[in-house]
């Protein structure tokens, strides 16, 4: 009965077909509120499942150069992982205990999807994809250092706890060290997401996609629905790290949509107000400014710890 | 119990036995040598598998000579921690040797290197029952001098490699002895079972200090590890994969625990020491690989690397710390080892070992290329492959520390982890993905079933691992520690087979939702598109090599780069620049002028007498 319930918990919801519905609905809001502030008009609501199905629906066309298997089984990789982290996070707070892993688990998973990404690039057999795939690796090592000085201090602001349920406990925001871990944690976001002014290893007008350019029909539906899978997990997964926890019942709820909302504005207008910057100034950013600014952060929260001060 | 002892004996000796034969046995004979070692090795593995599985302890002592308090005996005993190592030697052996007919086949040496590849695996499972410190100094040496011949099994150029090897192994061995010498004196005992010593004043500081130069040299710790990559250019891949990547570690880990736990209560100025060291090697070790256009030196500086979490984990401390090390290294060593298997099939068929040559080779090389995949991604601690466990518990054992400086650790460890997978990535495409390169266009079919088996046992291993990682801890590492299973208490949680099941499910899904769009229309070939331009040419071929220029070429990191290809980082220049300037020295004082000699001779004579005169 026990395996039953997680079952359907896993499956249904609020696992896996729930995070796919409710990740193209944010893709959806995406492409909105960027339309809005493009002054267009926008998609009606269904426009992402749209697209999916039309995908589905299309040949599938295999590179001749490229390692035909590698090639299908790369897109299949990054959803699977990224469909666990997301179960992982929503199944959480329904269970009250940690399920399948614990923080360091989901940093590594969060890895697999951009992994994935890379050697379905380079299965391409195609240069351009190839170019994508070497910058991508290269943005995933940029942002790794502050998001890993951010981790570690969540961890240890919340009394040297790495499963999330203590995670989510503590509140994040309350202090400046919270704040500025916050602000770093939305940059590193969207590099991971690839939107602009990062999404230097998908630049549609430098290098066609790059990984993306041979995939098309059903495994480009399938890396479509992974980005739309990060686009709901990411701002979860700051929730639950920084601003108190997914929760399911009663005013929580409506508060956490909210919550939930402003963070995928910001990362919204983030992405059209900014023009994409190069690989060596993303390098120079991630390892310079927003280390720095990390670091600076776990300096404020040791001190505050110390000295009993709070608000730092 | 006579029995066991004789096995146990055999287990040692019978190596030296057939590898003395085999030296008297003429090189035109054969097949022989790979037969006899092959036998050799079954059985060493059967007598292994026999001690473990019925958990005999052995003891046995013959005094063979004593004088005052010294006295050196044939003093061999087995504990848990000892039957697991000599269970993966054993292990090792024989996987090396089924790999070894087929890679060797035709080269120059090959007597010589199934020789002391048998030397080397008897020294190995001498030093892992040893109960009396210099005996075991007497194996581990055994294992030094067959490393360095095994290296130079390589060919003639592998003499630099060997010799650097050899230099600093030698140098590693003498602190040794030296640190065992300051031992005796301070506890007039040489049993490791009887020594336990605090250490509170600079002479046991010392002696621990000798110890672990003599320990992580042979693990290849910074500034020790310059001997790895030289050894690796020119040296057979078996060789680098029994040694330097497997049996070198569990040997140096061996020691460095008990060091730690056994002979000596250490201060906390050493943890902290072994985890500064530990993370400077972490990343020390990855960034040189980064820049590497060779195989088998990518894989050198990344088993560098990986040392470094083995003293992150060792100084962290706790069951989680010390249990994590163990357990990395016994990962580290399967890993590792089917990475150089692979490296040595991919160069058997190639011909080269340069990256920028080889691409494409995933279809033609297609187990190589899965079992190579595998231990990769094990390498970079992708759950839920088997490296991520051990990693994982490290990781645990910085947190669990409670103490803010170590999240400095923690983070340089996990940013290392991303580091390993920018190289694994870069190795993987520059290999296996991408256009063909010269070498790998007339390659038609993998490497011949007998080099397959030995990757593919240890990529599955990888695999067993990682998913069921409880059967190694609770078999091998918690009695190893003298611990039982329940002692191990991790911080997080990491349930390894539902993940797998979820991942598993979900493969299956996407494949079965791939599959139906696949039989409503049959999927089609086309060339790769780049614009509408013709992709024959060879200049539009992307090199793996050329990945990370622009971090090679970042401010900083540029000046280290320089400073490090000039050799000014590594000991082995340094204290060769000191011999050279002392035999400078003495070279002006022997100028061959008679007049100058005599006046020295009498000079001394003149102190002597003086000395007798006033004492």
């Amino acid at each position: 009965m026990d395996i039953l319930m997680t079952g359907i918990y896993v499956l249904f919801f609020p696992g896996f077909f729930t995070v796919v519905i409710l990740g193209l609905l944010s893709s959806w809001i995406e492409r909105k509120v960027t339309a809005r502030i493009q002054y267009r008009k926008g998609p009606p609501l269904l426009q992402p499942f749209y697209d999916v199905v039309k995908l589905l629906g299309k040949e599938t066309i295999l590179p001749k150069q490229g390692n035909k298997f590698v090639f299908i089984i790369a897109p299949l990789i990054g959803f699977v992982s990224i469909s666990i982290v997301a179960v992982i996070l929503m199944l959480r707070p329904l269970l009250a205990t940690s399920f399948v892993g614990d923080l360091i688990v989901v940093v590594y998973l969060l890895t697999l999807p951009s992994l994935a990404l890379i050697i379905g690039g380079a299965a391409s057999g195609n240069p351009l994809a190839s170019q994508g795939a070497s910058r991508e690796i290269k943005l995933i090592l940029a942002y790794e250092l502050p998001f890993l000085i951010v981790i570690a201090l969540i961890v240890y602001k919340a009394g040297f706890k790495i499963d999330l349920q203590s995670l989510s406990a503590t509140s994040g925001l309350g202090s400046v060290s919270g704040i500025m871990a916050f602000i770093i944690v939305l940059l590193c976001v969207q590099a991971k997401l690839g939107f602009t002014p990062f999404d230097i290893a998908e630049a549609e007008t430098e290098i066609m996609s790059g990984p993306y350019i041979e995939y098309s029909g059903p495994l480009l539906s399938v890396f479509k629905i992974t980005q739309s899978l990060m686009l709901f997990t990411l701002p979860i997964f700051m929730i639950t790290l920084f601003w108190g926890g997914i929760q399911f019942y009663g005013w929580e709820l409506l508060w956490f949509i909210i919550k939930y909302v402003v963070i995928l504005v910001l990362i919204i207008v983030i992405k059209n107000t900014n023009p994409r910057i190069r690989i060596d100034q993303a390098l120079k950013f991630f390892w310079g400014f927003c280390t720095i600014t990390a670091v600076t952060a776990f300096v404020l929260a040791v001190i505050g710890n110390i000295y009993g001060i709070a608000w730092l | 119990m006579k029995v066991d002892v004789l096995l146990l004996l055999l287990n040692i000796f019978l190596p030296f036995g057939i590898a003395l034969l085999l030296f008297l046995i003429p090189k035109k004979v054969k097949w022989v040598a790979e037969f006899l070692t092959l036998i050799t090795t079954i059985f060493c593995l059967g007598a292994a598998l026999r001690f473990f599985l019925l958990g005999i302890q052995v003891k046995f002592t013959l005094l063979l000579f004593s004088m005052g308090n010294f006295e050196f005996a044939l003093d061999i005993g087995t504990n848990s921690l000892s039957l697991f190592m000599l269970l993966f030697t054993a292990g090792f052996a024989f996987l090396t040797a089924l790999y070894s007919p087929k890679y060797m086949a035709g080269k120059e040496k090959r007597k010589e290197y199934y020789i002391f590849l048998l030397i080397a695996l008897g020294g190995a499972s001498g030093v892992f029952v040893s109960n009396h410190l210099l005996l075991l100094l007497i194996f581990w040496e055994i294992v030094s001098i067959a490393l360095y011949f095994l290296i130079t099994t390589g060919g003639p150029e592998s003499k630099t490699g060997a010799t650097k090897t050899m230099a600093m192994i030698g140098a590693a061995d003498g602190c040794l002895l030296l640190g065992i010498g300051i031992l005796w004196y301070l506890s007039q005992l040489l049993y490791i079972d009887a020594i336990n010593i605090v250490i509170n004043n600079w002479l046991g500081a010392i002696c621990v200090i000798l110890l672990l130069i003599g320990a992580l040299t042979k693990a290849g710790a910074i500034p020790f590890h310059t001997w790895i990559p030289k050894a690796s250019e020119k040296a057979p891949a078996p060789v680098m994969a029994f040694l330097p990547a497997s049996l070198d570690k569990l040997l140096g880990i061996y020691l460095f625990f008990l060091i730690v736990t056994q002979l000596f209560k250490l201060p906390s100025g050493f943890t902290l020491t072994f985890m500064i060291v530990g993370v400077i090697t972490i990343v020390a070790g990855v960034m040189m690989a980064i820049k590497q256009r060779e195989f088998p030196k990518i894989l050198a500086y990344n088993t560098v690397s990986q040392v470094g979490y083995m003293l992150l984990g060792m100084g962290a401390g706790g069951i989680l710390g010390i249990a994590g090390c163990m357990f990395h290294m016994l990962n580290h060593a399967i890993y590792e080892t089917c990475l150089f298997f692979c490296a040595g099939a991919v160069e058997k068929k190639t011909g080269t070992n340069e990256l920028e040559k080889m691409g494409g080779l995933a279809k033609v090389m297609p187990i190589t290329f899965i079992c190579c995949l595998i231990a990769a991604l094990s390498i970079s601690g992708v759950p839920p492959f088997n490296g991520f466990v051990s990693k994982w518990m490290i990781y645990q054992a910085t947190i669990a520390n409670q103490n803010p400086y170590m999240l400095i650790f923690l983070i340089i460890a996990m940013f290392g982890s991303a580091l390993t997978l920018a190289v694994i990535i870069k190795l993987i495409y520059s290999v296996f993905l991408g256009k063909a390169g010269a070498a790998s266009k007339k390659i038609k079919k993998d490497v011949g079933i007998s080099m397959q088996i030995p990757m593919l046992v240890l990529a599955v291993l990888c695999i067993l691992f990682g998913v069921w990682y409880q059967l190694p801890l609770s078999q091998f590492i918690m009695p190893a520690m003298q611990e039982t299973q329940a002692a191990f208490q991790p911080l997080g949680s990491w349930d390894s087979l539902l993940a797998v099941i979820l991942i598993g499910g979900g493969l299956l899904i996407g494949l079965f939702i791939y599959l139906l769009g696949r039989m409503v229309k049959k999927a089609r070939t086309v060339p790769s598109f780049i614009g509408g331009e013709t992709i024959e040419t060879e200049s539009a071929r992307v090199v793996g090599t050329d990945f990370y220029n622009s971090i090679e070429s970042m401010k900083p990191l540029k000046g280290i780069y320089n400073i490090q290809n000039k050799g000014a980082l590594d000991p082995y220049n340094w204290f060769g620049k000191i011999g050279l300037l002392c035999s400078n020295i003495l070279k002006k004082i022997h100028n061959g002028i008679l007049p100058f000699y005599v006046f020295w001779t009498l000079l001394g004579m003149g102190v002597l007498i003086l000395l007798f005169i006033i004492l």
